[in-house]
């Protein structure tokens, strides 16, 4: 799941057989948790009327090749056109904090609001590499898309040293390519989100029945199975030229076999199901008349 | 202003065992006449409903999905306007073990004050309005639950809520978010800790008179919103992206639709059958030891009144005798009558249970529907 614009970058990885086998190797690839993402929106919404930009801290876990970015936080910095300033205590008292909760979490590099990279990004790069040494710093640029003509999205960068002597305020900042990714059980908050955004007020209320979420589920599944159908029927009839890759998608979609629910496997189910329900309303039951009874004692 | 962050903080660290000090009086700036009815210094107006950032929701779910227990929880902080609780933002307290030294609480009250004044120097909200829990099944009765939520009622603004998280739901395909607080009735037995029979019976008191539910809403702000609204979109570039009208789904998109809700697994059903047999068993242990307190009760009670009515006796026939009666208030120094015990454990008890069917049922009746939905997919019904 790509985050943010497509670019035509080729990410090319150096995999020379003579490397040594100590050397550390770039990132390949970033994912980024939602939380640190909505995090630095939230930031970016608080900055203050001076802030052109604002900046922060990504914590995560890295692997050999690939760096997960799971949350992050504000650090306060000031930049003017003669200097830029980070406050590297406040950083350093975050870091311990979040340290404090979530001990797997290690500084894994930056973040800034806005697509542009300046001199003031190579000294704050710089700064960062010297907290994640001997890994990489990953410097992850969000475009919050409020200027106009700007898409919303996000990259990543690694840096590596340029010229003959390395200055640090020099540096090339190398794109990775960069993914969101959240675990399976989160789904449902992400959906939950999703269906916020989108409706006209921006609010939802909870908390939603478990039938309700399962109705909507079955009305896009209905839309769904009417399109297909709509796009068959039009192919059949001759007015739409056929792609056999959708029939094929749509042949190994719908001709799942249901065998195993027409023998018997839907009644016993069933009765196991309606066993179920039943026994909940039964333990439900039990515990009101008991709360009842122990109120009924004494009088 | 870092005293009162720091005021705040120490309000709401939860074993706090001496009073936190009065916050210092901030000083008000003149409020603009549009915003005057709805600002209310006083706290007058009341709650009526909590409104949950979009950030806070994917806070929580991190933090309860990752953390080693199942019993993640933290801070909320916002501010409320105008009866709206708004909820802008969180962070996630140390997990602590079962048993609270001092030494623990007191380094959890300095990671508060210590969080809360960073929070406050990047222009983030400071004033902590309640705490969140993460549980699983429904069944978050619990007694540090209502201990904490006790100790803010009282300390806090509103008295603060606490919102719910549950995880199974959620792993099923339903994001359950729930603000609750203590009821009145319920506060009130709390503060004089008496839980005997005769005090549950005057406040009518049973598991689900515990806590009144808050209604809750989720709000994304419009910066977030569209940012989504981007991540939904359909990239062009997607492989049936070229057929303009089947390929217009959201393939390729950050986020694509999702229908794991509508898999028919009954996986959770055997932990929740298991729970809600580990619940009654507590439950019955619990009212073994409460059935066993009554009868030594009402031991000693017999015992006191046979002494008494003895010395009565033997008092009245020293009187007829002409002698001094013997004196009879040695009774209560002679026979400790124990205190009767108190039911909030068991209420409580009673409370997971119904919470465990709950969640049972819930699951069995969306089980019956996703059957019928495959059989009528089966297309031979």
């Amino acid at each position: 799941m790509p985050l943010g614009p497509s670019s035509s970058a080729i990410h090319v990885q150096s995999n020379a057989p003579g490397s040594t086998p100590n050397t550390i190797r770039v990132p390949t690839s970033v994912t980024v948790h939602p939380v640190a993402l909505f995090s630095i929106l939230d930031h970016y919404l608080r900055r203050t009327d001076a802030q052109d930009r604002v900046i922060g801290t990504l914590l995560g876990t890295r692997t050999e090749t690939e760096v997960e970015v799971r949350s992050s936080f504000a650090v306060l910095h000031s930049e003017t056109s003669e200097q830029v300033a980070v406050d590297m205590e406040y950083h350093r008292t975050m870091y311990e904090l979040h340290h404090k909760v979530n001990p797997k979490e290690v500084i894994v590099g930056w973040y800034s609001t806005g697509s542009n990279l300046n001199t003031y990004s190579a000294l704050i790069q710089n700064f960062y590499s010297q907290e994640t040494a001997p890994h990489q710093a990953i410097h992850l640029a969000v475009n919050t898309g409020v200027e106009e003509g700007e898409q919303a999205g996000v990259k990543a960068y690694v840096s590596s040293p340029v010229g003959v002597f390395p200055k640090p305020e020099n540096c090339v900042f190398v794109p990775v390519p960069v993914e969101l990714r959240f675990h399976d059980a989160e789904r449902s908050g992400i959906d939950l989100l999703t269906t916020t955004a989108s409706a006209s007020n921006s609010t939802s209320n909870q908390p939603v029945s478990d039938l309700e979420i399962m109705e909507q589920s079955i009305q896009t599944v209905l839309q769904m199975l009417d399109r297909v159908l709509g796009y068959v029927q039009a192919v059949l009839a001759g007015e739409k030229k056929g792609d056999t890759a959708i029939g094929r998608y749509l042949m190994d979609t719908l001709g799942a076999s249901t065998d195993d629910l027409e023998k018997s496997g839907f009644n016993a189910s069933l009765q196991d199901t309606l066993m179920i329900s039943y026994l909940a309303n039964l333990v439900r039951s039990q515990a009101e008349v008991a709360s009842r009874l122990a109120l009924a004692a004494a009088s | 202003m870092a005293a009162t962050s720091m005021a705040a903080a120490l309000a709401a660290s939860l074993p706090a065992p001496s009073a936190a000090p009065a916050p210092a009086a901030p000083t008000y700036e003149a409020i603009p006449a549009s915003m005057s009815k709805v600002i209310d210094i006083e706290a007058e107006i009341p709650l009526t409903f909590v409104q949950l950032d979009g950030m806070v929701v994917t806070k929580i779910l991190k933090h309860a999905r990752e953390a080693p227990s199942t019993t993640a929880h933290g801070l909320l902080l916002g501010l409320d306007l105008d009866g709206v609780l708004e909820v802008s933002n969180s962070f996630p307290l140390p997990h602590h073990g079962g048993d609270e030294d001092d030494r623990s609480s007191k380094s959890v009250a300095r990671y508060q004050a210590s969080m809360l004044r960073s929070l406050k120097e990047v222009q983030a909200d400071d004033s902590v309005v309640g705490f969140y829990q993460a549980t699983s099944l429904g069944a978050f009765f619990n007694q540090t639950l209502v201990d904490t939520q006790a100790i803010h009622q009282d300390k806090l603004r509103h008295g603060g809520v606490v919102i719910v998280h549950d995880l199974s739901q959620t792993a099923r395909g339903n994001a359950s978010f729930r603000a609750f607080r203590l009821t009145a009735a319920f506060l009130s037995a709390y503060k004089k800790s008496n839980f005997s029979t005769t005090s549950l019976v005057n406040h009518s008191l049973t598991f689900s008179s515990i806590l009144e539910e808050v209604p809750l809403k989720i709000r994304t702000n419009p910066l977030l919103s569209s940012f989504i609204n981007t991540l939904t979109q359909p990239s062009q570039s997607s492989v049936l992206g070229s057929d303009g009208e089947l390929g217009a789904g959201t393939t390729g998109s950050t986020i694509p639709p999702s229908f794991a809700r509508l898999d028919y697994g009954t996986a959770g059903l055997t932990r929740n059958l298991e729970q809600i047999v580990e619940a009654v068993d507590n439950y019955r242990t619990e009212e073994g030891n409460l059935a066993y307190l009554s009868r030594q009760i009402a031991r000693e009670r017999a015992k006191a009144d046979n002494y008494v009515a003895k010395r009565k006796e033997e008092n009245a026939t020293r009187v007829a005798q002409g002698l001094a009666p013997l004196p009879e208030e040695d009774v209560a120094r002679l026979f400790k009558i124990p205190a009767e015990p108190s039911r909030l454990e068991s209420m409580l008890l009673l409370g997971q249970i119904d919470a465990y069917g709950k969640s049972l049922a819930g699951t069995a009746s969306t089980g019956l529907v996703k059957m019928y939905a495959a059989k009528a997919g089966s297309g031979r019904d």
